[in-house]
């Protein structure tokens, strides 16, 4: 298949992990954060980090979209879904993730209408099939999703669907990079950055990382050899002193990214002074909201949520698998209690979360017989 | 995904993806498309052609 099969050659893959394995200094501990959920997923998927040297490591870091929303929204968005006559929509990973009180999925069980869908547009369409109800969208995700929901409020607006509305909750991945390397916690050689937000962003907005933090960071795809590739890029950089953002995924990312699809995320949405991530706590002009043009559209505005933050579990430990501080399988409740069938954590609903992934591809055992 | 029709005039593409699923795409962002053209596709929005020079 086009553009698969040539980055899942095996004999390609050992020659570039014996290249990784060639360049790094035996006395060092290389560890290396991969921002993006999609990544953390190949890593598991392919058996990346069997490939390589013991002190190149790799933690996984804040990008997964859906494990980064924190209980409070989700409650807001099932005090939405109840009132009389709204349809609530969102992704069907969001369905399952935990609120103070169970989940979408089980306020959809308790009688809520909640659907559903692939993507915004497909919640449009259930508006204009069902002009007597409200139909709301409750958006997550970063800078990937964010384009979607905007091109969809522009639809709504031009086609004059008055019975639609969006939950915004997309956020931004530059606040919380900024945030993980201020954090004391951590200690960090270079970043795997995101592959599909940097198709709308591009590479410039991760300038900073090398300019006030001096670390390298690579953009890389999802397949295997491009994220072997990728470390085998930051390495290279490390070994040589220089820090630079690098760009591995050239086939999809250009330098300044999708300009039509920044363009009309700066005419529909505004940043929030502050937004609630999981774990994380709250990182200023991390979260984005209808400017006031759409705020008509805006569901926050058209109905009354609660807006009341709740403390994530005491025994979830999302908040250290999100900062990469520990390993899935250090949390207290990992495949125990929290297991992708009743997940207690974020990081355990979505395939993209560091946890799911761990579990779903084995990692548990291993890790454990080390352990 | 690959794009099986085009409707300019609504910014929409029937796109298939390697299964043989089909679904409707806003090419808005990718514009002009044409059938054949493989496309980068994110919660119903196409974000990048793939070329394949690259």
């Amino acid at each position: 298949m086009k553009f698969v099969d040539e980055f899942r050659d095996a004999e390609l893959g050992r020659a570039v992990a014996m290249e990784i394995m060639s360049m790094v200094a035996p006395g060092r501990h290389y560890k290396l954060m991969e921002v993006c959920g999609g990544h953390t997923h190949s890593i598991y998927k392919y058996g990346i980090d069997d490939l390589l040297p013991a002190n190149v490591e790799l933690v996984h870091g804040p990008g997964c979209p859906v494990c980064v929303i924190p209980m409070g929204r989700v409650d807001d968005g099932i005090a939405i879904a109840h009132i009389d006559g709204v349809i609530f929509t969102c992704f069907g990973d969001m369905m399952r993730v935990p609120g103070s009180e169970g989940s979408l999925l089980d306020a959809k069980a308790a009688g809520a209408d909640i659907r559903m869908v692939y993507s915004p547009l497909d919640a449009l369409r259930i508006a204009k099939q069902n002009p007597d109800r409200e139909v709301v969208f409750f958006a997550i995700g970063f800078e990937t999703t964010a384009p979607s929901t905007a091109l969809t409020l522009k639809r709504a607006r031009a086609e004059g669907i008055p019975n639609f509305s969006v939950m915004c909750s997309h956020v931004t991945i530059v606040p919380p990079l900024r945030a993980l390397l201020e954090s004391p916690d951590l200690r960090l050689d270079g970043f795997i950055g995101p592959g599909h937000v940097s198709t709308v962003v591009g590479a410039r907005p991760f300038q900073f990382i090398p300019t006030d933090y001096r670390k390298p960071v690579v953009i890389a795809g999802f397949e295997p050899l491009d994220i072997l590739q990728a470390i085998e890029m930051i390495l290279r950089q490390l070994v040589a002193g220089r820090c630079e953002v690098e760009n591995q995924y050239k086939r999809v990312v250009p330098y300044e990214g999708n300009l039509r699809a920044l363009e009309v995320m700066a005419e529909v949405f505004e940043l929030r002074p502050h937004f609630e991530w999981r774990g994380l706590g709250f990182i200023s002009h991390s979260g984005l909201k209808l400017s006031d043009a759409y705020a008509d559209l805006d569901a926050e505005v058209r109905f009354s949520v609660p807006g009341v933050r709740v403390a994530d579990p005491k025994a979830c430990q999302c908040g250290e698998v999100l900062k990469g501080v520990i390993k899935p399988w250090e949390c207290k409740v990992f495949g125990t209690a929290c297991t992708p069938e009743r997940p207690i954590g974020t990081c355990m609903v979505s395939s993209e979360g560091a946890c799911a992934a761990y579990y779903n591809y084995g990692r548990f055992a291993r890790e454990r017989e080390v352990v | 995904m690959t794009v099986v029709r085009v409707d300019a005039d609504r910014g929409l593409a029937l796109c298939e993806h390697d299964d043989g699923a089909r679904e409707t795409v806003e090419t808005a962002l990718v514009e002009p498309v044409a059938p054949g053209d493989r496309l980068l596709v994110h919660a119903g929005t196409a974000l990048a052609q793939l070329e394949p020079a690259r």
